[in-house]
């Protein structure tokens, strides 16, 4: 499409593979999650997902994982800019993250906190919703 | 019939005898107002019980003009505004606003008609002043004491 | 260049599209340095620093003025930009509406097809008056208004148009320019225009110049006005060559101004000059008969009463001469009050007096210098049953200097004894909160020692005799006469008061002399041993009445001297009466009595229309002296005053003349009034 991504580097590629680290793992065999706790970091690609506790949820054939779970303050990264929330569901499958609780979203000198993110890592498309508030820094031309 | 001598033992307005203190005078209608409120009510000292302010506003308006224009009536119109607090709490314990005129007669020399303007200033003075001590009297006895 | 600003924005969502776009959507609010802008809908263009903006829009900033528009792209920092449909709201009253508005550096609006007024536009009928213009810049930093082709339409009627035209928007104070001009006619001076002009001269001062041009007359009238620190002066003066005096340039002079001197002095002085006498009165300037330039220093403190003065006359009456009269006077004045320890007060006074005559001849040329001092001791008791007495007791020492006046001795020294005993008696009835009753019989007995000086009468001629001075040890206004011998008074004071209700007093007294004092005349009052009854009541009651009265009443029953005056303000009447009568007195140059009413009502018409009416008549020479008419429309964005008045009087210094008055007054420009008390809303 050539349109430069809005959020995050650009060309973000949802399918490459992701690592998890984390002081402790505990892994729930019945419905088959896992939940890592303590300074958990997740990578993939340019994408970097920091939180206090990520419950990972594969799909039925435990193939792929279907959905990250993080909560206790979360922070992504990803090229230039950043997003910081209370929690952030991460479906790995289409890239959608719902970031949620006192969202803060920086993108090199603009700033904006919002209630509620969804934000598509594809695309680089972020919508945020309840009581934007925006700090837009003019270019120093 | 409800009346009673104001200074006698139940008319309350013994509570005003040099108990007021009045605030410092604004020009010569100030300071006649104010001679005459101490020569009626005494002078309060620094314990008073009462401040009071009392600020006149004189106006004058011409009449009597002849057939060839001369004005040679003057009336001096005059209000005063009082205002009795307790010094400590600041609470208003009586206020109000008396009104009246003097009048001068402009058909004389000109020194004539200035001392008869400055008279009928100072008249006009006492007159308010004699009216504010009215309504104090009245309401002396519903005073704190 | 301040350094730019961040720009806050708020919005329910916002979309971050891409790198470069950002799209902000519902109660969107973005805030500039000062500047607050709302809107429906704003996308933020990052590479050009730029906000496309979708309405309603509401800009707002920091000294109240606001720009309405349908759509705008500005620039980040709300400065630069095309707003589009856009309206101007200055100081919440002068509406600019135009198809399209240009921002400049947050400072200019241009704006294109403007239609300009403060008048409440309901929908899509015409205001009743506007401004059209081609173009309009508004400066916010020098609060300038510049209009280019500028057509004023009434009710949609083009009435007048300028090429330019500039004017001070509403919230500038002291701006230089002109000031509504005002059509003046008189059967005097006949119809001319009167264009005010004002400079301000720095923070401080300010000059108004007016000239007043009409068929009969060239005028320029000037106002200077300066403030100092501890002061203020200001001038009034007008120069005139006209067709009612040939050939001679008519001019006055009329100046004032206070100061504040060390130690808590007060300097005050007043110039009264003019070089024509019917010049004052020909151009309704002053309708002073008497002219008055003083120079007076002045102290007041509670026990300390200080004040010097140096006055000069100047009559403009014909019947007197200016030589003949006392034109230059000198007084001087000091008060001294102590409370000593053995109660009551101690009162000494000073006063020394001067007045002149240009005249030299014998008597009518009279001078006369006094000098009086005098040591004064009051006191007041509580006697039983309430019984309140009071001792007045006191010594003058007079010393008069007359000069050329054969009829009074050259110089008098005398000393004078006084004493009085007062005795008052008030019975009281209080009604709660304030209010009540008073009764208060009131008498005194005085004794003044020493006979009247062979010395001229020149200060105490007109003698008052009211509430004031019924108690007194000496009518008289001056110390050039005191009452002497055994004086008797008595009287009785009534006062109901209420606070809710109406409230009223009555004062009745009479004085009894034991010689008769030939000084005083007939319609003084207190001729004879016994005087007239003093008369004296007020009024004010409910419903916005205030009426006090005055009057003596001879033995005869007729009254030798009334005064009344009332003021009515009910609804939407505003009445002021006063009638004054006196009694022929050849003593005081009042050979023909005196019974004149005066009557000043204003009435709310309509909802903006004021009637008002002026009428003074004597009833004595049954003659209308003068009378007026006004009426006035005012709404929430012009002022319409029209009035015609006449003075019947005539002399050879005056002209009997009816002056007719229009101004016309745009509201919402800092001229043309406030147009924010008259808020019309629309139906």
């Amino acid at each position: 499409q050539g349109t430069n991504v809005g959020f995050g580097a650009s060309e973000h590629d949802t399918s490459q593979p992701v690592e998890v680290s984390a002081d402790s793992l505990k892994v729930n065999q019945d419905d088959g999650t896992a939940i890592y706790s303590g300074n958990v970091v997740i990578v993939q690609g340019q994408m970097r997902l920091a939180a206090a506790e990520v419950i990972v949820i594969f799909n039925k054939d435990r193939s792929a994982i279907d959905m990250l779970k993080a909560s206790g303050g979360v922070t992504l990264v990803s090229g230039p800019d950043a997003a910081e929330a209370q929690n952030a569901d991460y479906a790995v499958e289409t890239g959608n993250v719902v970031m949620t609780g006192n969202v803060l979203l920086t993108q090199g000198t603009n700033a904006a906190t919002a209630e509620r993110m969804d934000l598509n890592l594809e695309t680089g498309q972020a919508n945020l919703s309840g009581r934007v508030t925006t700090i837009l820094q003019p270019a120093k031309n | 019939c409800g009346f009673t001598p104001a200074y006698g033992p139940s008319g309350g307005a013994g509570v005003l005898q040099s108990q007021v203190r009045l605030t410092d005078p604004v020009g010569r209608d100030g300071y006649l107002l104010n001679r005459r409120l101490e020569e009626r009510l005494g002078r309060g000292g620094p314990s008073a019980r009462y401040a009071m302010k009392v600020t006149p506003i004189v106006t004058q308006s011409g009449m009597g003009s002849t057939s060839r224009g001369l004005t040679t009536r003057f009336q001096l119109l005059g209000k005063a505004k009082f205002l009795m607090t307790d010094p400590v709490t600041a609470d208003v314990l009586a206020e109000g606003e008396v009104q009246s005129f003097t009048g001068y007669s402009a058909t004389g020399t000109t020194v004539a008609t200035l001392a008869a303007e400055r008279d009928a200033r100072q008249r006009l003075m006492t007159i308010l002043a004699d009216m504010v001590v009215d309504r104090l009297l009245v309401a002396a006895s519903g005073l704190p004491s | 260049q301040t350094e730019n600003q961040a720009a806050l924005l708020v919005a329910d969502r916002v979309l971050v599209e891409s790198d470069n776009r950002l799209i902000a959507e519902g109660k969107v609010e973005a805030f500039q340095d000062g500047v607050r802008l709302t809107a429906s809908r704003i996308v933020y263009d990052r590479d050009a620093d730029s906000l496309t903006i979708e309405g309603p829009i509401r800009l707002s900033d920091s000294n109240g003025n606001l720009l309405i528009a349908d759509s705008a792209d500005l620039d980040i920092e709300l400065r630069n930009g095309l707003l589009r449909g856009a309206r101007l709201v200055l100081d919440e009253q002068l509406q600019l509406a135009s198809v399209q508005a240009r921002r400049v550096e947050g400072r200019y609006t241009q704006m294109s097809k403007v239609a300009i007024t403060s008048c409440q536009v309901c929908g899509e009928d015409t205001p009743l008056w506007q401004i059209r213009a081609r173009n309009v810049v508004h400066d916010e930093e020098a609060k300038q208004i510049y209009i280019d082709e500028a057509q004023l339409r009434i009710l949609d009627v083009p009435v007048f148009y300028l090429p330019h035209l500039r004017l001070p928007d509403p919230t500038l104070t002291r701006a230089r320019g002109f000031l509504i001009p005002e059509i003046l006619s008189s059967t005097l001076l006949g119809t001319g225009v009167r264009m005010p002009y004002f400079v301000p001269l720095g923070d401080h001062a300010d000059i108004t110049f007016a000239p007043y041009l009409s068929p009969v007359t060239r005028t320029i009238e000037a106002r200077y006005r300066h403030a100092f620190r501890t002061g203020t002066v200001s001038f009034d003066t007008a120069i005139s060559r006209d067709t009612v005096q040939r050939d001679t340039t008519r001019a006055y002079l009329f100046g004032e101004g206070a100061f504040d001197l060390r130690n808590d002095f007060k300097l005050t002085f007043d110039i009264e000059a003019v070089n024509d006498r019917s010049y004052l009165s020909d151009y309704n300037y002053s309708d002073k008969d008497r002219l008055d330039s003083e120079l007076r220093i002045e102290r007041v403190r509670p026990d300390e009463y200080i004040t010097g003065a140096l006055i000069h006359y100047e009559s403009l009456r014909a019947n007197e001469s200016n030589a003949t009269l006392p034109t230059i006077v000198g007084n001087v004045e000091y008060e001294r009050r102590f409370l000593p320890a053995i109660g009551g007060e101690l009162r000494y006074d000073v006063t020394a007096h001067s007045h002149f005559r240009y005249s030299e001849t014998d008597v009518d040329g009279r001078d006369v210098t006094r000098l009086n001092a005098g040591v004064t001791y009051l006191n007041r008791w509580t006697l039983p049953a309430g019984i309140r007495a009071g001792f007045t007791g006191s010594v003058w020492a007079d010393h008069v200097n007359t000069v050329q006046d054969s009829t009074a001795d050259a110089m008098i020294t005398q000393l004078t004894p006084q004493a009085a005993v007062e005795v008052r008696w008030p019975w009281v009835r209080n009604d709660g909160q304030g209010g009540g009753m008073l009764l208060e019989p009131v008498a005194q007995i005085g004794w003044t020692g020493g006979t009247r000086p062979n010395i001229a009468n020149d200060e105490s001629t007109r003698v008052e005799l009211d509430e004031a001075n019924l108690l007194s040890l000496s009518r008289f206004p001056a110390p050039d006469r005191r009452e002497r011998g055994w004086v008797g008074a008595a009287g009785i004071r009534w006062m109901r008061y209420a606070p809710a209700g109406w409230s009223a007093g009555l004062t009745l007294g009479r004085i009894w002399r034991d010689t008769a004092d030939a000084e005083f005349s007939r319609s003084s009052g207190l001729m004879g041993e016994t005087s007239d009854w003093l008369l004296a009541m007020h009024f004010t009651g409910a419903n916005g009445l205030d009426l006090v009265a005055r009057g003596l009443l001879d033995n005869a029953g007729r009254f030798a001297k009334a005064e009344i005056r009332g003021v009515w303000d009910y609804k939407r009447l505003g009445l002021e009466a006063s009638y004054v009568l006196q009694s022929a007195d050849p003593a005081v140059a009042r050979n023909r009595a005196l019974s004149e009413w005066t009557m000043d009502a204003t009435y709310q018409l309509a909802e903006n229309w004021t009637g008002s009416t002026l009428w003074r008549y004597d009833i004595v020479d049954n003659r209308l002296d003068r009378a007026g008419v006004g009426l006035d429309y005012s709404n929430e964005c012009i002022d319409v005053g029209f009035s015609v008045s006449r003075r019947f009087a005539s002399s050879i210094n005056i002209e009997p003349t009816t002056n007719y008055g229009l101004t016309v007054a745009l509201k919402g420009f800092s001229t043309g009034g406030s147009a924010k008390e008259y808020r019309r809303t629309c139906r």
